[in-house]
This record gives structure tokens, C-alpha cells and sequence, in this order.
């Protein structure tokens, strides 16, 4: 017997209900429900921009406040993605300055963002409270200013990793007198100083700030008066962490200065770091919840003292100096732990300089019950250690193992790595993120298509011997929705056998394998749903014949159709007379380029 | 109830007992202490002075039957004893809402119509309990709901779309193009054709845009026929195997020959099976927009107001290129001069790879570990 509710009723039981999959799944209800649950909805997550358009979402959504957009794709990081690829954020600022006067929350990951963007929002939205910015570009100080003058509800100001074009450290007077409702600062990623003497004045006068992430352009002597300002901090990122010489008054001064942020949790920073400078972090210690020394150039010992001193660690993120010791270190003291990431200092050697092995990481797994989440640079694993992590930590969620060589096998037997990422996924059975690395045949894929049903996004490399290995896991991996390719033999057959699987993904990315343009161009024209992306710099593709592999390959699902902002590099295969438009419309593109 | 609305009570209205009508028109006697705590009851009190008598009781909504009157009743009748301390109100509540969806939803419904909040809010936390980390079906099935959207709405296809005035200017100029090639196509042999680069000029371009087709009789002549053609292939295409399979025929697509290259066709091919069955019912929403060719019954007018906006954004193209491409190019030019001039990460980053060319570099989530090679002085990193 079917309940009626009001509608208001709905909507008041919707508000309780907060995660964008359960929002996801009450709007498939039933007819009722979707509408019901449209129009209350205030938050969305847009993980690829070129999903959908601004209209649709807007029309659908009228009562948004906060959304959370993604554009290039993940291997943007790697610079795999040529600048100008997109990600543009301003069409969809205009629509929402529109239509959406009410927005507070714009959280952006690997866009292009523009002054103009920043100004837009900064004039158009008047109770906005946060912009994240994450590995976002293409805006300069300029647009900062026009922020901080003009958001007087502005809570959270997050840059992270972002490519700033740093004009002028003066950016932060723009804050005016009366703004005090910062909550959050992170400018970790500017490159200039900022006006040291404005910014200590703004953490004066905001009393509700708990984040705090500075860049290394401030010096270390101006810390302690910094955070004098804002002990009630919960995160701190520090600047440099050293002086030209060391200096007894500064070290005495960080000491009283952390000795009074009694609710400091996270600890981040630590540029350049001078060890005689971090005992005065150690009164905090055994608070810390999280720290990240991946920029800290220092050696095992002087990191072990560090951390024998954290014993309620959740999350370390960490340099390979920390070697197998350090990590033995890790095992015995930080029982909670639950997130570790390891990074490589010198990439490029090919020497193992380190004593870093696939030895930490067992420990780690072994003597850390808790820990779910693994990002680990090596030069060396063994099929044995793969399987003893798998055994010890059956509840990893995310693993991701990048062993530097590509092609390197089990150093032990010489054999490759696939019975050891199959245990992997054969014990951790709510696995969601898996990069793997190392010598790898199809057989690894086989593992992984028939154990990994939670898996939903899978990075690979240098990896496989033929189609079938990606047929494995486009036909095995049920809740698959990010797959990231580089370097693989992988050709047509599995990607046009399983194009159906296509669509139930976000994106899949593929580059230096074999796919031919004519299968490009076929998957773009038989599935209308998808977006089937051609990257070339060297020319059209279609100057050369149609079993020519193409470079790099980006097919999404999308109702937005074809995208209107592909630079001269990338080509759509939805239909071929759609692909010459394309092509004619770079032409004319090239040509305003020559104005 | 305000102190003024106590002033206002007079005595005899005191009395310890009110009457109050359910959904099924009985009609019962309840403590008036209990049933005040409900602000809906309250006001039919003291407002209208309903309650006081069998003939003058309080006629409840009709969410309101007996059995939820019953258990809205021992809910006041617990919460509005003052010395009850928070953690023994949170257990009872617990316990409470301990009963089966049906009924929830009923008390739900029931303590809205009564206006009595915090007991709304008590039942939807439960409700909205029972909802998290299920699926629609499963959902569907709790709450007895009907499934009645269509394929088409839980996708949100293209069609529905059509304001958006880009998408449906490009869908035009698609159609167009699309309609002159396959004009071409009919007339010439298929075979197999080598690619050219479209070596038009840009005033070519335009005057396509401006809607000087070379053949526009030739090309209006054939839409009819080449609606019906495409819609055969529309039928052919869904009727077959949804799987894209790589045969060793050959396809014949838009005139070309899509020969599959590899002779290993066997295995793969044929243990792969569909995933998705929404393929099955969902007509190609591409193709029949592309049929959905408004310029064949078009209204001269609407056809002109059409031809203007082609017109419109051939002229954008030519003198007004749009704000955002204009932006885009300038920045991208300035961040290239920039970026070379003063040896900024974006320089180094466009060198990564020729610097480094088998160290795959590629899991690195710091942008900085591409730059971080061996440079003279180090470079400090961007994050």
C-alpha cells in the first residue's frame, strides 16, 4: 500500500539526507521523488564538466549553494594533457551568476579558471562563502584581489596546488578591515611573498580561522608571531623551515609560539627544512593527527625522533629518506594509522640510492591494522611482499604502488608481478583504487577482472600483452568508473567489444597504445552517449590512414554532446562531418590565433 | 504557549481532559496537559475553544487515525514529564522509532499535519536511515512507490536540451553538414576515399554557415529521403546486436570501409556480452534528434528567425569571436610568454618528458616531481 507523503514532508526528509549517492538514488524513485528532490537539492558533484552542460544542471537544480566541478582528466598531473586541452570553468560561472544568485560554494579540481571567472564570482554571489581551487590555473593575484574585496562572507580561500600567476604579494590588503569570517587559508601553492604585515592583521581579526597554509616564501622567524595570532588553529602548513643559520632566539620563540596552539591537529609545510628547528614542533606531537613531510629533506633518524613522538597519527605522507627503518619505526608507534604515502626524492635516479624497499611498506601493513589507503614509491617489490600485504591488510580501500623502472619484475624470481597484485585484489575485497606498476602480463588483468567488484578506478602503465587484458577489466570490473591507460599494447577489439561498458563509466583515457583511428572513429559514431576524444599534436588524424594508431585517446560519457571549446589538438569522433566542422572551426580558431 | 496566551485561558477551560476526532470519525477523550503539547491541538483550543465537549471536538486532519493518535500521544505523554534527563529522551526515541516503515511513514505524516516537530524531525532521521546506501529499486520497494519514469528522463538525454542555444545552433550546423555530405556520398562511388585535410578557406566556411549551399534544392529534394534511409539504419542498428562486434566484413560507414586490421577476431569477441541493458530500450537519442529536422515544416518565419541566429554566430565567428575563446587565446598567449621568459614550472613542465624519457614519472601526485630533475638551482616546488 502506497504512502502519500506532502511535499513538504519529502522535503524535510530529504534534508537529512546528504550524500550525492543517496541524493542520486532518491531522484530515480519515482517521478515525484525526482522532482521533489530537484528542487531541494543544494549540493551537486560534477565529476567531469563536460557531463552535462550548465543549462541542464541550473534547469534542473534551481536551489543549488554549493557545486563541485572536475575537468581534465586525472593524467593531467603527469602532463600527459597538452595545455589548452580545457576544463574551462567560466561558461558555467555565468550561468550560475544568473540564475543561481544564492551560490556559496564553488569547489573546483583541474580547471581553467580566469581573472575574469574569479571577478564574476567575487561580484555576482553575495553570500558566497567558499572557493577551493585544487591544481587549478589560469587566474593571477589580480583575480585574488577582486575576491578578497569584494566576499564579505568568505569562509574558505583553498589554492591548493593551484599555478597562480603571482603578480604582487599585496593581494591580501584587499581584505577589508571589517572582514572577519575566515575560516580557511591555504596559499601553500603562491610563489611570492605575501604582505606579511596584512596577513598577520587578518589572522588577528578572524577568530573562527582553523586552517592555515602558508607558502615557503615565509620566512621562519615570522612563524611564532604568525601563529601567535591564531593559536586556536587546527591545521597549520608552515613556510620554510629553516634560516641561513641556525638561531637559538627563533628556535625558543617556535617553541612558545606551538606550545600555545593547543588544538593543533595537522601539521603540513616544512620547505627546506633545518632539523635542529624540529623539536619545536615536538610539544604538538602526540596531538597530531595528520603530517605531511613530503617536501621535508631530512634524514631517517631525524624523522623517526619526529614521529616516535605522534602515536595518533591517522595520515603520514612522507619522503623515501624515511627508509625501511623509518617505516619499522611507523609500525611500532602509529597504531591508528590509516593513510600513508610515500614519495620518491630524486625520481630520476636510477641507482637505488635509498634504503627504501618493498620491506617498509610489509611492516607498515603489517603492524598498522587500521591502514586503508597506500601510495608507495619503490624500486624494487616481490610477489611475496605483495601477497604478505594483502594477507595483512585485507582492508585496504586504496592501493597504489608506483615502482619507479617500468617493466621491473619480482626482483626476487625474476618473474613478473601479476600473483601479487592478484592477491591484492583477491583479499581486499572492497578495494576502490588500484595503480598498479612493475613487469605485468595480461594475467594481472585476468586477477583483477574476476576479484576486484568493487574496484572504481584503475590506473595502468607499461602493462599487459595484448586486448585481452583490457577486456578483463572492462568486462569483469563491475563498478568500474575510472580507467587510466598509458603505454599498453591495447588495441581495438577490447574497447569496441565492450563499448556498451563505456557508458556506464565516467571516463577512460588512453595513451601511447594502439588504437586505431578507424575504431576511434567508429566507437565515436556508434554511441551517442559518448564522447570520444582524438588528442594529436602532430596533425589532423585523419591525414593518415584510418589503422594508424592514434596518440591519446579521452572518450567520456556525456548528455551535454560533443564539447564547443576543443583546441586544434583534439578531435571528436561523433560523426565525420561533425569531426570536419570541428576541424573547420580550429581553422578558423587558428586563424584568430594570428590576429 | 505564550504567557499571554495563558492570560487568556480562562479557568474553566482548565479542564484535564479535551475531545479530539480522528480520521475515522471516533471520537476520544485524551488528557488536555498531553495533547497541548501538539501545537495544532493547541490552537484549535485556544484560538477556537474547540475541545471541551463530546458535540465541540477538535476534528483532527486526517493523517491523524487512531492508532497514530496513540502513539503520538505516548510520545508527548513521555517527553513533557520535565525531569527526564537527555540521554534517557534519546533512548526512548530510539526505541520509538523502532517500528516498520509503513507505520513511520503514517507517524510522519501524522505529526506534520500536527505541526509537532520534533518528532518530524525523530521519524525522518529514521526514515532517512532506512534510505541511505540503498538503491532506487530498493527504495521503490519500501516505500510501495511506483516506477514510472521513463528511460529517457533517468538519463536526461540531449533532447531535452534544446534551449540551450549553442547546443542547438551546433546540432543545426551538424545537420546541415551532415545532410551536404551524404548528398556528396550518394553521388559518388563508395569506396574506399583517402582523407584530406578540408582545405577550404575561411570565407568558404562562412558562406556554408550564411546557408549558400551549393545544391539547396538538391539537398531539400532528398530530405525526405534520406529521413526514411536514416531511419531504416535507425532500425537496422537497434534490432542487431547491441555490441559493437569486429567482424571480419567489412562495415561500410559514411562511405568509407572500416576494414578490421587484426586476425585475431576469435575469443574476446565472442565470450563478451552486454552490461547494460538500457541499450535495448533506449532509441539512439543522437540520430533521432538529427531527424527531428525542423527546416522541413518549418514556418517561413520561424525558418528566418532561424537563419538569423546561423547568420549570428557566422558573424561572431568573424569579428565577435565569443568572450570566453577570446580570454582563453589571450591567456594562453600570455602564459606562454611568461612561461618561457621566466623559466616558470609551466616551461619546465612542457619539457618534462623530453628530459626524462623512460623514467615513467606518471603516478606523481605533486606537479612538482615532474620539475623535480636535476636542474641548476633547484626549483622550488609549485604546491
Amino acid at each position: 500500500m502506497e504512502h502519500t507523503f506532502p511535499q513538504k514532508v519529502l522535503e524535510h526528509l530529504f534534508s537529512f539526507i546528504d550524500s550525492n549517492k543517496d541524493r542520486n538514488a532518491i531522484s530515480l524513485v519515482s517521478k515525484s521523488w525526482y522532482e521533489i528532490e530537484r528542487r531541494c537539492r543544494k549540493k551537486i558533484f560534477i565529476g567531469n564538466c563536460y557531463a552535462v552542460s550548465p543549462t541542464t544542471v541550473i534547469k534542473r537544480f534551481p536551489e543549488l549553494r554549493s557545486i563541485t566541478l572536475k575537468g581534465k582528466p586525472h593524467f593531467a598531473d603527469f602532463n600527459l594533457v597538452p595545455d589548452g586541452w580545457g576544463g574551462y570553468v567560466h561558461s558555467w560561472i555565468e550561468a550560475m551568476a544568473v540564475n543561481i544568485p544564492l551560490l556559496e560554494e564553488i569547489r573546483l579540481k583541474r580547471m581553467v579558471v580566469t581573472d575574469e571567472s574569479l571577478e564574476l564570482i567575487a561580484k555576482s554571489f553575495k553570500n558566497f562563502k567558499v572557493l577551493v581551487l585544487i591544481s587549478c590555473e589560469g587566474f593571477s593575484t589580480d583575480g585574488l584581489e577582486t575576491i578578497a574585496s569584494n566576499c564579505r562572507n568568505l569562509e574558505e580561500l583553498n589554492l591548493q596546488e593551484s599555478d597562480v600567476d603571482d603578480l604582487s604579494g599585496d593581494w591580501i590588503c584587499y581584505f577589508p578591515d571589517s572582514y572577519t569570517s575566515l575560516v580557511s587559508l591555504n596559499i601553500s601553492c603562491l610563489n611570492n611573498e605575501v604582505n606579511l604585515s596584512a596577513l598577520e592583521g587578518l589572522l588577528g581579526r578572524c577568530p573562527n580561522l582553523q586552517t592555515l597554509c602558508l607558502n615557503h616564501a615565509v620566512p621562519l622567524d615570522q612563524l611564532p608571531s604568525l601563529l601567535s595570532r591564531c593559536p586556536q588553529l587546527v591545521e597549520l602548513g608552515t613556510g620554510v623551515y629553516s634560516t641561513e643559520e641556525m638561531r637559538p632566539e627563533v628556535l625558543s620563540s617556535l617553541i612558545t609560539a606551538f606550545s600555545g596552539c593547543k588544538q593543533l591537529k595537522s601539521l603540513s609545510g616544512f620547505w627546506n627544512v633545518l632539523p635542529s628547528y624540529l623539536p619545536a614542533v615536538y610539544p604538538i606531537c602526540p596531538r597530531l593527527t595528520s603530517l605531511n613531510l613530503s617536501y621535508a629533506i631530512i634524514q631517517s633518524s631525524d624523522i623517526v625522533k619526529l614521529i616516535g613522538q605522534c602515536p595518533n597519527l591517522l595520515r603520514l605522507w612522507v619522503l623515501d629518506y624515511i627508509e625501511d627503518v623509518g617505516l619499522e619505526a611507523v609500525a611500532a608507534s602509529c597504531k591508528d594509522l590509516q593513510e600513508l604515502r610515500v614519495f620518491p626524492s630524486d625520481p630520476s635516479c636510477l641507482e637505488p640510492n635509498i634504503a627504501l624497499t618493498e620491506r617498509g611498506l610489509v611492516s607498515v601493513s603489517k603492524g598498522c591494522p587500521k591502514l586503508q589507503s597506500v601510495l608507495y614509491f619503490c624500486r624494487q617489490m616481490s610477489n611475496a611482499a605483495l601477497d604478505a600485504i594483502a594477507q595483512n591488510r585485507p582492508n585496504l580501500t586504496r592501493f597504489r604502488l608506483c615502482i619507479l623502472e617500468p617493466h621491473t619484475p619480482d626482483y626476487l624470481t625474476l618473474q613478473p608481478l601479476d600473483s601479487g597484485f592478484g592477491a591484492i585484489v583477491e583479499h581486499c575485497k572492497d578495494l576502490q583504487r588500484l595503480s598498479l606498476s612493475g613487469l605485468l602480463t595480461d594475467r594481472v588483468f585476468e586477477h583483477i577482472g574476476t576479484h576486484a567488484k568493487k574496484l572504481e578506478m584503475l590506473s595502468v602503465a607499461f602493462a599487459g600483452d595484448s586486448d585481452l587484458g583490457l577486456h578483463y577489466v572492462l568486462s569483469g570490473c563491475e563498478n568500474l568508473r575510472k580507467l587510466e591507460i598509458r603505454d599498453c599494447p591495447f588495441g581495438d577489439e577490447a574497447l569496441l567489444v565492450n563499448a556498451a561498458k563505456l557508458e556506464t563509466m565516467r571516463s577512460l583515457w588512453m595513451s601511447s597504445c594502439s588504437v586505431s583511428f578507424g575504431a576511434c572513429k567508429l566507437l565515436g559514431q556508434k554511441m551517442p552517449r559518448l564522447n570520444v576524444e582524438v588528442i594529436d599534436e602532430s596533425g589532423p588524424p585523419d591525414s593518415r590512414p584510418d589503422n594508424c594508431p592514434v596518440e591519446k585517446l579521452y572518450i567520456y560519457r556525456s548528455i551535454a554532446g560533443p564539447r564547443l571549446d576543443m583546441p586544434g589538438f583534439v578531435w571528436t569522433m561523433k560523426d565525420d562531418s561533425s569531426r570536419r566542422l570541428e576541424l573547420d572551426v580550429a581553422g578558423v580558431e587558428a586563424q584568430f590565433r594570428n590576429l | 504557549m505564550s504567557e499571554t496566551d495563558m492570560a487568556v485561558i480562562k479557568p474553566e477551560m482548565m479542564k484535564p481532559y479535551v475531545w479530539l476526532q480522528t480520521s475515522d470519525d471516533s471520537i476520544q477523550q485524551v488528557e488536555q496537559e498531553i495533547a497541548m503539547f501538539c501545537p495544532f491541538i493547541c490552537q484549535e483550543i485556544i484560538q477556537k475553544g474547540m475541545g471541551t465537549s463530546k458535540n465541540c471536538a477538535i476534528c483532527l486532519p486526517q493523517q491523524v487515525s487512531p492508532a497514530m493518535l496513540s502513539l503520538i500521544l505516548d510520545y508527548c505523554r513521555f517527553h513533557q514529564v520535565l525531569g527526564r534527563s537527555n540521554k534517557e529522551r534519546k533512548a526512548y526515541d530510539e526505541k520509538f522509532v523502532r517500528i516498520d516503515t509503513e507505520k513511520l511513514c503514517e507517524l510522519t505524516s501524522a505529526a506534520d499535519s500536527l505541526q509537532l516537530k520534533p518528532l518530524v524531525d525523530l521519524t525522518s532521521r529514521a526514515l532517512a536511515r532506512i534510505i541511505e546506501g540503498r538503491s532506487p529499486e530498493e527504495i521503490r520497494d519500501i516505500f510501495h512507490l511506483p516506477d514510472d519514469l521513463t528511460e529517457e528522463e533517468k538519463l536526461e538525454p540531449l533532447r531535452n536540451i534544446t534551449d540551450d542555444p549553442r547546443i542547438r545552433l551546433l546540432n543545426r550546423l551538424y545537420a546541415k553538414k551532415r545532410k551536404e555530405l551524404k548528398e556528396r556520398e550518394r553521388i559518388k562511388n563508395v569506396e574506399v576515399e583517402e582523407e584530406h585535410v578540408d582545405e577550404r578557406s575561411v570565407d568558404d566556411l562562412l558562406s556554408f554557415i550564411n546557408g549558400n549551399d551549393r545544391d539547396p534544392k538538391g539537398i531539400k529534394t532528398s530530405k525526405n529521403k534520406k529521413k526514411n534511409r536514416r531511419k531504416k539504419d535507425q532500425q537496422k542498428n537497434s534490432s542487431s546486436k547491441e555490441e559493437i562486434s569486429v567482424p571480419d566484413k567489412k562495415e561500410v560507414l559514411n562511405g568509407h570501409n572500416i576494414r578490421h586490421q587484426s586476425s585475431e577476431t576469435d575469443g574476446p569477441c565472442e565470450t563478451s556480452n552486454l552490461h547494460h541493458n538500457l541499450h535495448h530500450t533506449y532509441d539512439d537519442p543522437m540520430l533521432e534528434f538529427d531527424d527531428d529536422d525542423t527546416d522541413d515544416e518549418i514556418d517561413p518565419a520561424l525558418k528566418a528567425k532561424i537563419d538569423r541566429e546561423v547568420e549570428d554566430f557566422a558573424r561572431r565567428l568573424n569579428c565577435d569571436w565569443p568572450e570566453r575563446i577570446k580570454d582563453f587565446f589571450s591567456s594562453t598567449q600570455e602564459r606562454k610568454t611568461m612561461l618561457s621568459t621566466t623559466n616558470g614550472n609551466g616551461f619546465l613542465r612542457r619539457h618534462a618528458c623530453m628530459l626524462l624519457p623512460c623514467v615513467s614519472v606518471f603516478y606523481l601526485t605533486h606537479h612538482e616531481f615532474a620539475f623535480r630533475m636535476k636542474m641548476n638551482p633547484p626549483r622550488w616546488p609549485l604546491a
